[in-house]
């Protein structure tokens, strides 16, 4: 009886004196050197791992802080300045504030603007639509609608709304990680810069055909007509392929081309209102992108 | 015509849908319960009735207030679970003992993996096996209830099942058994075990509507045959013959309707093979050296557990590879 | 036992409802618009401007790449415009505008009826006219003869595969001209095999067409009796099984060889070929006839037997034009397909013209093609058993839900043919094609760039 005990003692304890062993020799043989600069970086980042930055995830982020010549190369949209700061710190070097950006849905072709023209039938993803086919409807470049942005925006800041079927960017929310801009097979999606108190000014459209054609597909069609780019007095708007853009760079807000566009395909958001009327109040961020405020706007004017 | 439908193709699509899959099964598990209900009567049919209910009801009470998705009651696969449950029980089970394996069949197997599609195990087997676990003395009363057609030989051998007769007495207490009426009308057991020849014609349909591909089944008769027909020859004395083996206990309902589950089954063809050579080995592993006297549930559950593994190592042939 | 491809396949229907139809010549509309990308590859550059008077058989775009082809005017008239249009899909493609006046032909151009069965002995002045008559493969895919005709160095062809299978349902325009120009697919058969250095060529054709497989017999006996060079021709009658006529299952079923994944035909030996791209091929070359026509099914279960039609059309014709022509769209119809129903496109503007691959037009009702809701899938396998390429259209899908490329890859996402079995065969209606297809081209990206790199 106390043999047994004493065998049992004796051999686990050889045998977990022997795996020690191996386990320490394993660990040495595979150990990987790095940088404990990384860790003490991705402390700092959000954890979001969302691929915004460019990199595959945060831990991969935080290595290119490390390596990079630059600092100013390397931005973390979710974090935004302060993250960039405290990495900046960690690292002991000096990095520029960036201006914060938000997505930007640039089209404006609601189900009553842009009359359906067949029916889609197939799986519900924009890529697939996008694969097969112009869209449901009598403009080839705009919103499919299918969500694929909403699907891949992870920090739930787009929903669609079912009345335009256009997508909704929530502000509040938004960290200008760019996935939705990567994801949309048309293009619709911008990131332009969050603008002094939120306001901006952006031309929501991206229908390259020629002004009848795309005035005939959806009535908030920008027809290319260069009008707002000569009214500019910033030479902020150019016309390219029959549709104008606006630079947020040179924009000063200043709505000269808000008033002036034929098709209100210009949107001029978060403005406060001059004559404010009780449902139009500005600070309203969930509904701010939508089609609704611009034509407030607009009979402001 | 209105708007014209754009879609990718292909643009035409099979009539078949999980439903009538699912209908169809049900279909064929009719001749099975037909002798069934004939035998045992109304304790049968309350059992059935029971089993069938308490299935649909937890599945819609589950999907409603639960996982708060639509309802998947139309698409028959939780009638299956509770025919199946019913089959695989003794005519004599108390009501509420089915109402128990149902809701360990639907609300533990089923609906915690996600329902239709991710079970991992079969919901009725596992119903089954926790029962006979559970209440063992429900689950091995063979006592013959008053049925609507009375015969002799049902009547003669009630209270105990072949398999138990074999398990007690050896292949001597078997000898006196006839395979024919075996074939017909099996003596004593739980509903689903009494007719082989019902089993079979249910088999045949869903091989025409081409519901199921006969190799798992085909390959768990072969093993079973094959391994008792090596122990057979080598001790008749000791061991009980291939025959008696694939027709005797619940052997061919679990081959034809259990193990072909889609769900609960390897995809490839080959993965079925083996999936089907295991639940043949550890059936007759159970029934020869095991302390139950039947294992066709457990070597169908252990076998579920290895379908994931099989899967991965089973692929289609791929062309030009 | 009939020859078939080994793996997979499905039955979807048997309907060829247009079969008993006579070929009827279409009368040119006022205007035609014809496409510059009528072909696999590059679309070809426009050499007309608006104003310019053309005549038929004139080319009027020129390739603009290896993989390319010359585009033929279809009628004789004045250029109005070149410009963007809307093509079947919806997309801005560039087309040549074209106000017809009278029907004046080119020069040099055999419109005569007589049966040309002397095969000229000049193997490059043959591919030369191929490629000048701007031929492409008809079957679907409109990869450009010329190209197909000619092994790489080092590639020998084994066997010359004529596809008259048409496994599609519903489409009928093959069955039609072997029935009407069985004469002249021979020769156009010949007429490659010579080029191809003599290899044997076959003639494949579905067993439910028996009226296709005698006259085509019967029209190879009489040109092998009369004239020298149509020796080592056969017909060979497959198996109705849908995809029998997608290139890599009519290789398995009629040599037995399978072509390795990402490679293609001639690396086995193999070229197929249409037998309406042979019927091209005789006129191109035979007649000096540039591809302007074809022909095509007008069909549907919700036409009546007097409203089914197949018509030899010119490219350029609008789709409506043609519709109106046979009797308008009729009410019942939901989606309009060019193309068969397991592979052909559902035509979002009606009024987009044909092109040289355009094959019918396909009226299905929705009780027919709109797909029920998605359900749970409940791993029946039936998409593994139907795939004609072994794959497993299950796993697939879940890995390209989950954009896990290299289990895409290893499961081999990029040998799929987009034959449509596994979503006509899934029970739960899952889209399984929608989405494979679109990982399909995301994994090819990644091989090709793989492949670059190396």
């Amino acid at each position: 009886m106390t043999q047994t005990i004493i065998w049992t003692i004796a051999i686990l304890t050889l045998l977990g004196a022997l795996l020690a062993v191996v386990l320490y020799v394993v660990a040495e043989k595979f150990k990987v050197e790095e940088d404990p600069r990384i860790d003490d970086v991705e402390k700092e980042l959000p954890g979001a791992n969302c691929g915004g930055c460019g990199q595959a995830g945060c831990r991969a982020f935080a290595q290119f802080c490390v390596e990079s010549e630059d600092l100013d190369k390397c931005f973390c949209p979710v974090g935004g300045n302060d993250v960039m700061q405290k990495v900046a710190s960690v690292l002991g070097r000096e990095v520029a504030a960036k201006e914060p950006m938000v997505a930007v849905v640039r089209c404006n072709g609601t189900c009553e603007n842009r009359p359906k023209t067949n029916e889609y039938g197939g799986y519900q993803s924009c890529r697939v639509k996008a694969a097969l086919y112009s869209g449901d409807t009598g403009c080839s470049f705009g919103c499919l609608g299918c969500g694929d942005c909403v699907s891949v925006c992870q920090f739930g800041a787009i929903t669609m709304d079912p009345a335009t079927g256009l997508p909704v960017v929530d502000e509040e929310k938004c960290t200008a990680c760019g996935a939705c801009v990567k994801t949309c097979p048309k293009g619709v999606i911008e990131l332009r810069n969050k603008g002094r108190r939120n306001m901006r000014v952006y031309v929501s459209c991206v229908n390259k055909d020629k002004g009848a054609v795309a005035r005939k597909a959806c009535k908030a069609a920008c027809i290319g007509c260069s009008k707002c780019a000569k009214v500019c007095p910033f030479e902020a708007i150019t016309v390219e392929n029959n549709v104008a853009y606006i630079d947020y760079t040179k924009c000063k807000l200043c709505k000269k081309c808000v008033a002036e566009c034929p098709t209100a395909a210009i949107h001029a958001v978060n403005f406060p209102v001059v004559k404010p009327k009780p449902e139009a109040a500005p600070c309203h961020p969930e509904r701010s992108e939508g089609s609704v405020k611009p034509e407030v706007e607009k009979k402001e004017e | 015509m209105d708007k014209l439908i754009v879609s990718p193709s292909p643009h035409l699509h099979t009539k078949t849908s999980t439903k009538s899959l699912m209908r169809d099964v049900v279909i064929a598990l009719i001749p099975a319960v037909v002798v069934s209900v004939l035998f045992y009567g109304w304790s049968e049919l309350l059992v059935l009735g029971v089993s069938v209910a308490s299935c649909l009801l937890l599945e819609y009470l589950i999907t409603k207030y639960l996982l708060k998705t639509s309802c998947t009651l139309g698409d028959w696969s939780a009638v299956i679970t509770g025919v199946l449950l019913a089959l695989n029980l003794p005519a004599t089970t108390p009501w509420w003992v089915v109402f128990i394996g149902a809701v360990v069949a639907i609300g533990i197997a089923k609906m915690t993996f996600g329902g239709l599609g991710q079970n991992l195990f079969n919901p009725a087997l596992v119903g089954r096996v926790f029962l006979l676990i559970s209440f063992p003395t429900y689950m091995t009363d063979w006592a013959k209830p008053q049925g609507f057609i009375t015969n002799s030989i049902v009547d003669a051998y009630s209270g105990a099942t072949p398999l138990g007769i074999a398990k007690g007495l050896g292949p001597q207490g078997v000898e006196a058994m006839d395979y024919l009426n075996m074939l017909f009308l099996n003596i004593g057991g739980s509903a689903g075990e009494l007719s082989a020849i019902a089993l079979l014609l249910g088999f045949a349909y869903l091989l025409i509507r081409k519901v199921i591909k006969p190799y798992i089944t085909l390959s768990i008769i072969g093993t079973v045959a094959v391994f008792s027909g090596i122990f057979y020859l080598a001790n008749p004395a000791e061991y009980t013959d291939p025959l008696f083996n694939i027709l005797s206990g619940g052997l061919l309902l679990g081959a034809i309707f259990m193990a072909t589950d889609y769900v609960t089954s390897p995809m490839s063809k080959w993965g079925g093979v083996v999936f089907g050579v295991g639940i043949g080995v550890i059936t007759m592993l159970i029934r020869y050296f095991g302390a139950y006297p039947e294992g066709v549930s457990f070597a169908i559950l252990i076998m579920n557990s290895v379908v994931p593994l099989l899967n991965k190592w089973f692929h289609t042939k791929k062309y030009g590879r | 036992m009939m020859k078939t491809f080994s793996i997979g396949g499905i039955h979807p229907s048997d309907k060829k409802i247009s079969k008993d139809c006579k070929i009827e010549v279409l009368p040119v509309p006022s205007k035609v618009f014809i496409s510059v990308a009528q072909h696999l590859g590059a679309p070809a550059t426009p050499v007309v401007k608006a104003g310019d008077q053309v005549k038929v058989g004139q080319v009027i775009a020129e390739p603009a790449g290896f993989i390319s082809a010359y585009v033929h005017s279809s009628v004789s008239g004045t250029v109005k415009s070149v410009g963007p249009r809307k093509d079947i899909a919806g997309n801005n493609v560039v087309h040549i505008e074209i106000d017809v006046e009278g029907d004046e032909w080119v020069e040099g151009v055999d419109l005569s009826d007589t049966l040309v069965t002397e095969i000229p002995q000049d193997n490059k002045a043959i591919l030369d006219k191929i490629k000048m008559c701007g031929v492409v493969g008809l079957g679907g895919a409109t990869f450009p003869a010329h190209v197909k005709l000619c092994p790489p160095p080092g590639k020998k062809a084994d066997c010359l595969i004529l596809n008259g299978a048409e496994c599609e349902p519903y489409l009928t325009s093959d069955y039609r001209i072997m029935l009407e120009r069985s004469k002249e697919i021979v020769i156009g058969a010949a007429i490659m095999k010579q080029v191809l250095g003599g290899c044997p060529a076959v003639i494949g054709i579905e067993e439910n067409k028996p009226e296709a497989i005698k006259a085509m017999k019967a029209a190879l006996a009489e040109l092998q009796a009369a004239a020298k060079g149509y020796e080592g021709i056969s017909v060979m009658s497959l198996k109705k099984k849908y995809p029998q006529g997608g290139e890599k299952q009519l290789i398995d079923a009629v040599m037995k060889r399978q072509v390795k994944s990402m490679g293609l035909p001639i690396d086995v030996g193999a070229v197929v070929q249409n037998v309406a791209t042979s019927l091209a091929v005789y006129e191109a070359v035979q007649k000096n006839k540039p591809l302007i026509t074809n022909t095509l099914t007008v069909t549907g279960d919700c036409l009546p037997l007097e409203k089914q039609h197949n018509y030899l059309f010119r490219i350029g014709m609008p789709l409506s034009y043609i519709a109106e022509y046979a009797g308008g769209v009729p009410e019942e119809a939901a989606k309009i397909i060019s193309g068969g129903p397991m592979m052909g496109k559902a035509i979002a503007n009606l009024d987009a013209t044909t092109v040289k691959g355009s094959s019918s037009l396909l009226y299905l009702t929705a009780e027919q093609t709109v797909r029920g809701v998605e359900s749970a899938c409940i791993r029946c396998g039936k998409c593994a058993e139907a795939c004609p390429m072994g794959l497993e259209p299950f796993l697939l899908q879940k890995y390209a839900r989950n954009s896990m490329m290299d289990e895409l890859e290893e499961n081999a996402i990029q040998d799929c043919i987009e034959c449509g079995c596994c979503l006509y065969s899934c029970p739960a209606n899952i889209p399984l094609l929608d989405i494979i297809r679109i990982a399909k081209g995301d994994v090819i990206k990644i091989i090709r760039g793989r492949a670059i790199k190396n």
